[in-house]
């Protein structure tokens, strides 16, 4: 009885037509790379959250005696900690060793990452936010806001961005920006991060704003949008509720690889002094005193960690962004 | 095509003054300034010198007063002086600066280019097999990898671990006696008859340099290659399944020629395209590569010249690459006519 009635629930649910975004997820689902990219981001994301937690050091107290220790296992005495403890390394072990003032690098990195994901990820999404704004507005309205709009992106992407991102944080670097107090207060982090988002959103909206616009210009064509004009659907409606889901695949890939762009523009200005500032810690400005360790026995590992972290994080996020472009777009070619 | 490209020409002149403009205004904005610089080395600097100092060099009026001087001057080809090297900003720029940058940049883009359309193509004729799954993974880390971070480990094992087996930064050893000619920014005057009589000091100079050339072109090569294969390959598999490759093979040709005669002279064209569109971003974008290999490039002239505020250094290094940005959109869209002559501009 039992069985039977379980049965047709079954041929049921599997009769049932499956929306676009559920086929979407199983198609991602097959892609296993994307699958461990979007696993190992979820995980950095969790360990720069709960890093005081994780690990028993703060990341700025400073143990001189304690510097540029070997990562491993071990303590400074050479003595194993208890493998069965939760805080195994509570006895003074340094997995990933230790800096130039003897702070423990693990609760670094760990620390850093909050800097350095936050800024990936709101720099990431505002730029996508404001492209995507762009773009629709310029394709929707075409004439002379489509001709002006477009010039402007034209100028802007012939543009030398990386210089104009140096000076720009040069700029705005100990000024207070719109906000800074808002971002303090829910992330804890200082002026300098905002100052980052800002640079990087603005001369990051561009190349996403070109592609809204291309996917919309051709969708306003279709059937469906004349459906919703001729229903008498205002502006807004029809473009926020026709026009834009339909042109969410490309949003959505773009978001996330610029997520990864955005990581790698941060630790390239943080690198070169002009992004995040001590005593504030992200994975770019780890790096930057690093060349100068070398010759320390361990020296080197001040520079391993931080730079493995943004290169992984980097990765996973292009893995991801390459298998939700699979998933999301099926006429794309698989790669 | 004639008019259009005196168009273009044209375009380029106002596009320059308005970028110039953004440039101008953003450097004077940034806090601090020449003077402030002279204040930092100097213990004897009094307020007064730095108030005198400052009305004396303009830096108390406001921007766009200064932008009109500027240009007023620039208009006669006279960018200023260095304040930091002590001569005119564009001798610094472009004859110390811009020849360095000019070499590692034309090196990487030349082996990027060599490598990545081989390895484009091979990834693209064995698709989804082992060699083709191989080449997808190093793309994927060469655009993932922070170049500087390649740069430090690079040093790391090439030059601490092996020791100083390759150099870690700069040009040439230095402490070396070198003869005039090979130091940075001798005067060029009379080099090849200093060339015939120092036969052995050439041997030692080109070795030295080109064992300082290895890690940043090494570096800069390996994230140009992963973007340029990434798009040889795609561009390579979408022409490789069109018609007049399938007629290609019918007619019986082998298969080498079919690849090389009939695909890859379509497939190649967005190459071209984009490596024209790298050259001016290689000659600004090396800023973090030449800064980790302390290589006296364009790339740390701007950053340097941005930290330490020497506006005429900034303004004339990013004007000339603003200009190559033109210029080489401009001849990208200009070699895409002429290869392709579906596409017209009239």
């Amino acid at each position: 009885m039992a069985v039977t009635a379980k049965t047709p629930i079954k041929v049921r649910r599997r009769n049932k037509s499956t929306s676009a975004w559920g086929m979407a997820w199983q198609r991602f689902r097959r892609h296993k790379v994307a699958l461990v990219g979007g696993t190992m981001i979820t995980l950095f994301l969790l360990a720069a959250i709960f890093s005081p937690f994780i690990t028993p050091y703060d990341f700025s107290s400073l143990q001189l005696t304690q510097r540029f220790q070997a990562p491993g296992l071990e303590n400074i005495s050479g003595a194993k900690c208890v493998r069965d403890s939760v805080l195994f390394w509570e006895c003074g072990v340094h997995p990933f060793g230790t800096d130039d003032l003897g702070r423990d690098l693990l609760t670094r990195v760990f620390h850093g990452g909050r800097v350095s994901l936050l800024v990936g990820f709101l720099s990431a999404t505002l730029a996508i936010l404001i492209g995507t704004v762009v773009g629709a507005t310029a394709a929707y309205s075409g004439g002379v806001i489509d001709s002006v709009i477009s010039r402007i992106i034209d100028i802007m992407l012939s543009l030398p961005v990386f210089p104009l991102l140096l000076i720009l944080s040069a700029l705005l670097i100990g000024r207070d920006l719109p906000f800074g107090q808002w971002l303090e207060a829910v992330f804890g982090s200082g002026k300098t991060v905002v100052v980052i988002i800002t640079v990087i959103v603005i001369f990051n909206w561009m190349a996403t704003a070109r592609l809204v616009r291309g996917e919309i210009l051709s969708l306003k064509q279709r059937e469906f949008a004349d459906a919703a004009r001729a229903l008498g659907g205002s502006h807004f409606r029809i473009i926020a509720r026709h026009l834009l889901p339909n042109a969410m695949a490309v949003v959505i890939v773009q978001l996330t690889l610029m997520m990864g762009e955005a990581i790698l523009i941060e630790s390239g200005l943080s690198f070169l002094g002009l992004g995040i500032t001590p005593p504030e810690v992200s994975w770019g400005n780890m790096l930057s005193k690093a060349q100068g360790f070398f010759f320390f026995p361990n020296g080197i590992y001040t520079a391993v960690f931080p730079g493995l972290f943004i290169f992984l994080s980097v990765l996973c996020f292009n893995l991801l962004g390459d298998g939700l472009r699979d998933a999301l777009d099926p006429r794309s070619i698989r790669k | 095509m004639f008019s259009f490209l005196v168009r273009r020409i044209l375009q380029i002149i106002p596009t320059l003054f308005v970028i110039s403009i953004v440039l101008f205004a953003l450097l004077a904005l940034k806090p601090g300034n020449p003077i402030d610089e002279m204040r930092l080395g100097n213990p004897g600097f009094t307020q007064a010198d730095y108030e005198r100092l400052t009305a004396l060099y303009g830096y108390d009026q406001p921007w766009y007063f200064r932008f009109w001087k500027w240009l007023g001057r620039a208009m006669q080809g006279d960018l200023g002086p260095s304040t930091q090297y002590g001569m005119p900003a564009t001798q610094y720029v472009f004859q110390f600066r811009l020849p360095n940058t000019a070499l590692l940049s034309g090196l990487s883009l030349f082996f990027a280019f060599i490598i990545a359309v081989p390895l484009g193509i091979f990834s693209a004729l064995r698709q989804h097999s082992f060699v083709d799954y191989a080449i997808t993974i190093f793309n994927f880390i060469g655009v993932s990898i922070p170049i500087f971070w390649l740069g430090i480990l690079l040093i790391f094992i090439f030059s601490v671990v092996i020791r100083k087996f390759l150099p870690a930064g700069g040009m040439l050893t230095p402490g070396v006696d070198w003869p005039d000619w090979a130091l940075l920014g001798a005067q060029s005057s009379g080099w090849l008859e200093t060339l015939s009589l120092y036969l052995d000091d050439v041997w030692t100079y080109l070795v030295d340099r080109g064992s300082h050339l290895v890690l940043p072109v090494f570096a800069l090569t390996f994230l140009q290659l992963a973007t340029w294969t990434r798009f040889m390959r795609s561009s390579m598999l979408e022409v490789i399944n069109m018609d007049y490759i399938r007629t290609a093979r019918a007619k019986g040709l082998i298969e080498q020629k079919v690849v090389i005669r009939h695909a890859l002279r379509n497939a190649i064209l967005p190459i071209i395209t984009l490596v024209a569109l790298s050259v001016p971003i290689l000659f600004s974008g090396a800023v973090l590569t030449e800064t980790v290999f302390n290589w006296p490039g364009m790339g740390r002239a701007i950053l340097q010249s941005i930290v330490e505020s020497d506006f005429n250094v900034a303004m004339a290094s990013l004007l000339f690459i603003s200009l190559l940005i033109l210029i080489f959109n401009l001849l990208a869209d200009v070699a895409y006519a002429l290869i392709d002559p579906r596409i017209r501009y009239d």
